[in-house]
């Protein structure tokens, strides 16, 4: 009998086998059906206007549809941040537990094939549920955009204004509708899971328990999105705008590096929330910025795992 | 045969920490042990002895804290030494969510494996374990012996040369038990090696040509079964249809010679085993019959 060729030390089909039943794992756990509360919250709205909004008159219908893109894209960031910190701190431990990773690492899998599979399958799982919430939101917000620009049309030809402000409250209108901008900012969200599931992964390959992983992971979340003002407020000084000192520079650093600055995800979907416009450079920039925190978390679950005893 | 072995642990040492800082627990104390290609060998000993860090350690699972473990020459730790390994741990939990194929289909794509090649393998394999009818049902309805058996299409799902299986028989009933002992028995005779821990004794004692039995992590003993338990001094004389007086001349003999003694002596025993199985499988057959 021969003996078998060597195993390489990283491949991507094998990577994709994992993640290909990680999403299995969590379409058959019925992660999904989260959706249809969510898509029930995507539709309601339509119904609801704000409670100042007074009909076409006020001409300010943008106000309607910029509440209308906070709430969902709101909804879609809080969805896929949990889903991304409690999928992973779910999945290793379980296999663990389930003693369902023995079988897997005795098998020639290396174990950052593993770790990247896992983590992979979670990511892929949130992309579908944001496809899916994105199809939702771009059709509600394009029916409500095209409610909107119905209503002030007749009124502002009612009041007679003149033919170029009627064509540019209509594009301010649109500019409020299902855009681009609108896509980074979704785009934004998922990254910014993405970048939180893999924290969850490190914590998952040295934590005991899942509790403990989901209250870790949480944490730098909730970290992560604040740091920046953190930062502002305890090193500089607000009046005179002092330079930090060295100290201050290595702990706004220490910070920089270990939670990801979550601010950087949300400027960009508030940016979508208010129509204003978004370079494409920003949004590769912000792609970067999380491939590179993605990988760093990664790296160091790997460091971990690779020595990790079963 | 090549002479390489299958299994090589020298001086395995492995040390865990204890519940207080600084405080080592010795598991595995300085163990050495070969086992060669084709041979069935038996690892046994009490709960805590250290059967299953050895184990895991051959497996690569756990890194020794001194000595050296390695499957067909190569470094258990290497992930390459994993091509030719099949595993069945004990009490095997799977991904509940897969059907018994697609389990198979998983673990086999693990290992490269891929097409029609795979498509048949896991038919094969499937039929082998007396899974065909259930392999789409999703493993979550599974008992513990439909899932025992799972384990072990698993493991030799890419035809290795090795398989450790631990307990291979814990939670199935006699009859699944003998089907799994059975099977040992032919992977043996297509040459397979087979390292497996077991509690049942007289299992071990069925299918292994060699044992090793380890106490508070100590290879306390080991050799060729055969040799282990025969009693040197003693010998069995087992006759059919014997007649009373043939026996009274066998006795007379004995006596006149005075150079032997009767120990014991009475009607030979089948096995609990081969009674249940008998009974069970007898009473299955009428049923069949009557239908």
């Amino acid at each position: 009998m021969s003996t078998r060729a060597s195993t390489s030390f990283f491949s991507l089909r094998r990577i994709l086998i994992i993640a290909q039943n990680t999403v299995t794992q969590l379409v058959r756990m019925k992660v999904f059906y989260f959706l249809a509360p969510i898509a029930l919250l995507f539709v309601g709205i339509q119904f609801f206007d704000l409670i100042w909004y007074q009909g076409a008159e006020t001409l300010q219908p943008e106000q309607e549809l910029r509440m209308h893109k906070n709430i969902c894209l709101g909804t879609m960031m809080v969805f896929s941040s949990m889903f991304g910190i409690v999928a992973t701190a779910l999945l290793i431990p379980g296999d663990i537990e389930d003693r369902t990773l023995y079988t897997i690492l005795c098998k020639p899998v290396p174990r950052l094939d593993y770790l990247v599979g896992k983590l992979l399958g979670v990511m892929a799982v949130i992309f579908i549920a944001m496809v899916v919430m994105d199809v939702l939101l771009v059709a509600t917000l394009h029916f409500r955009t095209e409610q909107k620009l119905v209503e002030v049309t007749e009124y502002m030809k009612k009041i007679g204004y003149p033919e170029e402000d009627l064509a540019a409250g209509r594009a301010e209108i649109a500019a409020h509708g299902p855009t681009l901008i609108l896509q980074y900012g979704v785009m934004a969200h998922f990254l910014k899971a993405s970048v939180i599931a893999a924290v969850a992964l490190l914590i998952s390959t040295f934590s005991t328990s899942t509790i403990f992983t989901i209250a870790t992971s949480a944490m730098v979340w909730i970290i992560g999105a604040f740091q920046s003002v953190a930062r502002e407020g305890l090193f500089t000084d607000p009046f005179f705008g002092e330079d930090p000192n060295m100290a201050e520079r290595i702990v706004s650093t220490f910070v920089t590096l270990v939670f990801p600055d979550f601010k950087l995800f949300e400027s960009i979907a508030d940016g979508a929330v208010r129509a204003e416009e978004v370079l494409h450079t920003d949004m590769a920039q912000l792609g970067g910025f999380a491939a590179l925190y993605i990988g760093i978390y990664v790296v160091l679950s790997w460091f971990v795992f690779s020595d990790k005893e079963f | 045969m090549s002479d390489v072995p299958a299994v090589e642990a020298k001086n395995l040492v492995k040390d865990f920490k204890g519940a207080f800082k600084g405080k080592k627990v010795r598991a595995v104390k300085n163990v050495s042990f070969q086992i060669a290609p084709g041979e069935v060998y038996g690892l046994i000993g009490p709960n805590g002895s250290g059967k299953s860090t050895t184990m895991k350690a051959v497996l690569g699972l756990v890194a020794p804290t001194s000595g050296s473990t390695s499957i067909f020459g190569r470094n258990s730790l290497k992930v390459d030494s994993r091509n030719e390994v099949g595993f069945l741990p004990e009490n095997p939990y799977f991904y509940k969510h897969l059907t018994a194929a697609e389990t198979v289909r998983f673990y086999g794509k693990l290992c490269g494996m891929r097409g029609r090649k795979l498509k048949e393998r896991i038919g094969e394999l499937l039929e082998l374990v007396g899974l065909q009818d259930a392999r789409d049902r999703r493993l979550k309805g599974f008992s513990k012996g439909m899932l025992q058996r799972i384990g072990l299409a698993q493991a030799m799902v890419q035809d290795p040369r090795l398989l450790v299986l631990d307990e291979p028989t814990a939670g199935v009933d006699p009859t699944g038990s003998r089907e799994i002992r059975d099977l040992i028995l032919e992977l043996k005779n297509r040459g397979i090696t087979v390292f497996l821990c077991s509690h049942l004794l007289e299992q071990v004692q069925q299918v292994c040509d060699r044992v090793g039995i380890i106490h508070q992590g100590v290879l306390v003993n080991e050799g060729r079964l055969d040799d282990l338990i025969a009693v040197e001094n003693r010998t069995e004389l087992i006759l059919e249809n014997a007649s009373e007086s043939l026996l009274d001349q066998i006795r007379t003999l004995v006596d006149v010679t005075h150079q032997a003694e009767v120990v014991s002596e009475g009607n030979a025993r089948t096995t609990l085993e081969d009674l249940f199985l008998r009974e069970t499988m007898s009473d299955a057959k009428e049923q069949a019959a009557s239908k």
